[in-house]
């Protein structure tokens, strides 16, 4: 029995207490395997439901096709799995940030489902934040299986991500960037191995499975001196169209949420507007995949203003899709998007400038995406290697880079965080290891209390309060009550500073005459921000901390300071 | 520093019950309660190596217009302080983050299932998992208040009954009532217990706080229950030990929790005693 017990701990023997790397690859490995097969497994369930509802598009009343789905999953979600809503990576970036990755077991299949039910009956949503998140919860649910400790658990989650990310595109390098770059937000030594091998462990699953396929391989493109510099204004599109998304989605959410009907109808009211807009353009429903595939193929017949009505009729179903309460991600609608950007980006230079020899449309198609990926995420890298992968080569790596970089930068200045992030940094959530909030975040004013205060009466005279003086370091006293212990007020050195040298007063002064007792305090429960905010306003450098009307201790910044320095060291020790 | 009790407040006669109970152990071991309103039935309890859902029964967001000033009247009532929990962490819009660093929890024997359902012998899910992931002891309230004036500590021998014991004397230091220890000897006689309090170097304490320790040799573990004082906090470890340990609650808990209708202080496996 003790053996199987051991089991269950792997952390605790000898070997991987040592170094916990090589614990970290195996179960690393394991946590992409599952997670590429969680991915795979929304993959099919995607390819039945459309395949199935495509022989009834062309009904009349095919248009509520989107509604059904998506009040299906929102029930699924809120009545059936009790979860609150959300896009799913920022859940999971808010977990990794604040507590240790911890997420709940239920979320590694029900944003599967959900997601599945919106984008199966036509929402436009994308399946890879439903899988980062499934993903990122089995590998959280693994760890906590095994007792991990945190900075473990991490890891896996990040693996849990990576090789989510890895088997849906087919991209392994694509999916560790993406986990370092955006889940994770730091590279370290002991986090990038186990998640590359957990990005190749969930690549592999993929490929036995649906076979080594790369969604656009075997495209030439020939690039000159003239698409480079086409590419930087093409920049500029994909990073108006990612900052149009990122507000589209914010004010619908806005704008839903005022709505007072249940959440099943909200979201139904979401999908019957896509399915209406669906009727006239139809690329504008699911994921959206099929379209991106004959852009890049250079198949897509319609003309310039039609690819130009495209980017703004996605933006809006994404965003009636997302914000009225369907289920899924951005990842998918910023590559349609990007790629009708594309797209008409290319079309409208060849219209002006028809005498140039620009390359084919599909490469401006695949540079849009990459452009509409790094803007939105603020993760250029991400744009860059995916792309790289999905097109099966580096022949667009330069213009590549030069779309991502740009595009990030710009989108930079306007939002100066990814849609990911934003809500997170706009409530202060991101609490990255190292960072100010975070070391701030993990102390406690129960941790800092300066316990070593004398606590005096408040009928005590001048003249005894000078004999306590003297035995003291400090320079506040607390006044308690005698009977009950309450906290009155306090003494500070300045306050007896005019008597001190007065021997008259020293008989004729008690404590309560003197005492302060308006004194600004906190509570334990305050955190460490706001005291400090308190002691900024107020310039104080210490304060008394009362709870239940007791003193319990002096919080003050120096203490703080020394505290934090000790934080940091622990938290940025392993880098 | 003044230990701490979270309450989740019902605005509801039974939920005015539970926080009387909650009063009263704060007043009897020093406590100062956190008083938590819910604004949603759902809160997320980040514990250090599981995350729990709780999913609250409805009436929890009962007549939110009063609760506050019911909450506030009967802490005034016992003199204490009202301190309430406001949350400022949300994972998502609706499922604000509670934290788990208090030294105590008070619950109703469920809190996610209509109190309709709420009687002897039934735990409900939820409160079974915050007992398996929470360091800090769960006050498990009889239905109507009822004040205490002993502490019984159920002690079978285990590292989780060792826990229960150390809590039991800080409660009985805290609190100045006597403390009675109740064993049911299971192939084991009186030494072999005797022998774990000396090695766990319990003696001293055993001698200052226990007014009688009651071996039962003899008779069915429930009928021998009878001797548990009716006006005594019980406290006892929950989930046994070995490989199953976070699965099942224990079969000596689940007799004890079906048959006596005591306050139950119930301490889990990730409990960090003080002695």
């Amino acid at each position: 029995m003790s053996k199987l017990i051991r089991w269950r701990y792997p952390a605790r023997w000898t070997f991987f207490r040592m170094d916990d790397r090589l614990l970290l690859m195996i179960i690393g490995a394991i946590v992409g395997v599952c997670s590429g097969l969680a991915a795979l497994a929304l993959y099919w369930s995607l390819e039945t439901l459309l395949e199935f509802f495509h022989h009834y598009r062309h009904y009349w009343w095919a248009f509520v096709l989107p509604a059904v789905g998506a009040a299906l999953s929102s029930l699924f979600l809120n009545k059936i799995m009790n979860e609150g809503a959300g896009h799913g990576v920022p859940e999971v970036i808010y977990s990794v940030s604040r507590y240790g990755g911890l997420l709940r077991a239920r979320s590694s299949f029900s944003r599967l489902i959900s997601s599945c039910l919106t984008i199966g009956f036509g929402g436009s949503a994308g399946p890879e934040a439903p899988v980062v998140m499934s993903g990122s919860a089995i590998g959280s649910n693994i760890a906590r299986f095994f007792s991990l400790n945190d900075r473990q658990r991490i890891t896996l989650v990040g693996c849990g991500a990576a090789g989510a990310i890895s088997s849906i595109f087919n991209a392994p390098i694509a999916g560790l960037v993406f986990t370092v770059e955006v889940i994770l937000g730091e590279w370290t030594a002991l986090n990038i191995v186990p998640v590359a091998i957990a990005s190749v462990a969930g690549c592999e699953v993929s490929q036995l499975i649906r076979g080594n396929h790369v969604a656009f391989a075997h495209q030439q493109f020939d690039i000159g001196i003239m698409d480079i510099f086409a590419c930087i204004a093409l920049a500029g599109f994909t990073a108006a169209a990612s900052i149009l998304l990122t507000r589209a989605l914010r004010s619908m959410h806005t704008v839903s949420s005022k709505v007072k009907i249940p959440l099943w109808a909200r979201a139904a009211v979401g999908g019957c507007a896509v399915g209406a807009i669906g009727i006239f353009l139809p690329d504008s429903m699911g994921e959206g995949y099929h379209a991106i595939q004959s852009m890049v193929e250079n198949g897509y017949t319609p003309g310039l203003k039609i690819a130009a009505f495209y980017v703004l009729a996605k933006i809006l179903t994404t965003s009636l899709t997302l914000g009225w309460g369907g289920s899924g991600g951005v990842f998918a609608p910023c590559l349609v998007i990007g790629s009708f950007t594309g797209l008409a980006f290319h079309r409208a230079i060849s219209f002006i400038w028809p005498g140039v020899a620009w390359v084919n449309e599909g490469c401006f198609a695949l540079l849009g995406m990459a452009g509409l990926i790094s803007g939105i995420l603020q993760a250029p890298l991400t744009g860059i290697f995916l792309i790289v992968e999905i097109s099966g080569g580096y022949a667009v790596i330069l213009p590549l880079i030069l779309v991502s970089a740009v595009s990030t930068t710009l989108c930079h200045y306007v939002e100066p965080a990814s849609f990911y992030l934003k809500d997170l940094v706009e409530k202060g959530q991101l609490l990255r290891p190292g960072t100010d909030a975070r070391v701030l975040s993990d102390l406690k004013i129960n941790e800092l209390l300066e316990t070593d205060c004398i606590a005096v009466r408040p009928d005590m005279l001048l003249r005894d309060f000078i004999e306590i003086l003297t035995r003291s370091s400090r320079n506040y006293f607390p006044v308690e009550d005698e009977k009950t212990g309450r906290f009155l007020g306090m003494i500070h050195l300045n306050d007896i500073r005019p008597y001190l040298f007065n021997q008259g007063m020293h008989d004729a002064v008690f404590l309560e005459q003197i005492m302060d007792t308006r004194i600004k305090r906190v509570h334990p429960n305050y955190n460490l921000n706001d005291v400090l905010q308190i002691m900024d306003t107020d310039g104080l450098f210490s304060m008394p901390v009362v709870s239940n009307k007791r003193f319990l201790g002096m919080i003050s910044k120096a203490t703080l300071l020394d505290q934090y320095r000790r934080e940091l060291m622990v938290q940025t020790s392993h880098q | 520093m003044e230990p701490q009790i979270f309450h989740i407040f019902r605005n509801t006669p039974l939920g005015r019950e539970t926080l009387l109970q909650s009063v009263y152990f704060s007043q009897k071991i020093k406590a100062s309660p956190l008083v938590y309103i819910p604004k949603f039935t759902k809160f997320l309890m980040y514990f250090d190596n599981d995350v729990v859902q709780i999913d609250l029964d409805e009436s929890y967001l009962s007549s939110p217009a009063t609760a506050e000033e019911h909450a506030v009247e009967l802490l005034k009532q016992g003199e204490i302080e009202p301190v309430f929990f406001d949350p400022k962490n949300f994972t998502a819009s609706t499922l604000p983050d509670v934290p788990t660093d208090f030294d105590f929890m008070c619950c109703p024997r469920s809190i996610s299932d209509l109190s309709s359902k709420i009687g002897l012998g039934y735990i409900g899910p939820r409160v079974r998992r915050i007992v398996r992931s929470a360091h800090f002891p769960v006050l498990i309230t009889s239905s109507v208040f009822k004040p205490w004036h002993s502490i019984g500590v159920f002690f079978g021998g285990s590292s989780n009954a060792v826990n229960a014991l150390k809590l039991g004397f800080r409660m009985s230091r805290e609190s100045g009532f006597p403390l009675d220890v109740f064993t049911q000897a299971e192939r084991r006689k009186k030494e072999a217990y005797e022998e774990i309090i000396k090695k766990e170097g319990l003696e001293d304490d055993m001698k200052k706080y226990v007014r009688k320790w009651y071996i039962f040799d003899t008779g069915k573990f429930d009928e021998n229950l009878y001797n548990v004082p009716h006006n005594a906090l019980v406290i006892m470890g929950a989930f046994g030990h070995g490989l199953v340990k976070d699965i099942f609650f224990g079969s000596k808990m689940e007799k004890i929790q079906s048959v006596v209708p005591n306050n139950m202080l119930i301490v889990g496996p990730k409990y960090r005693a003080l002695s």
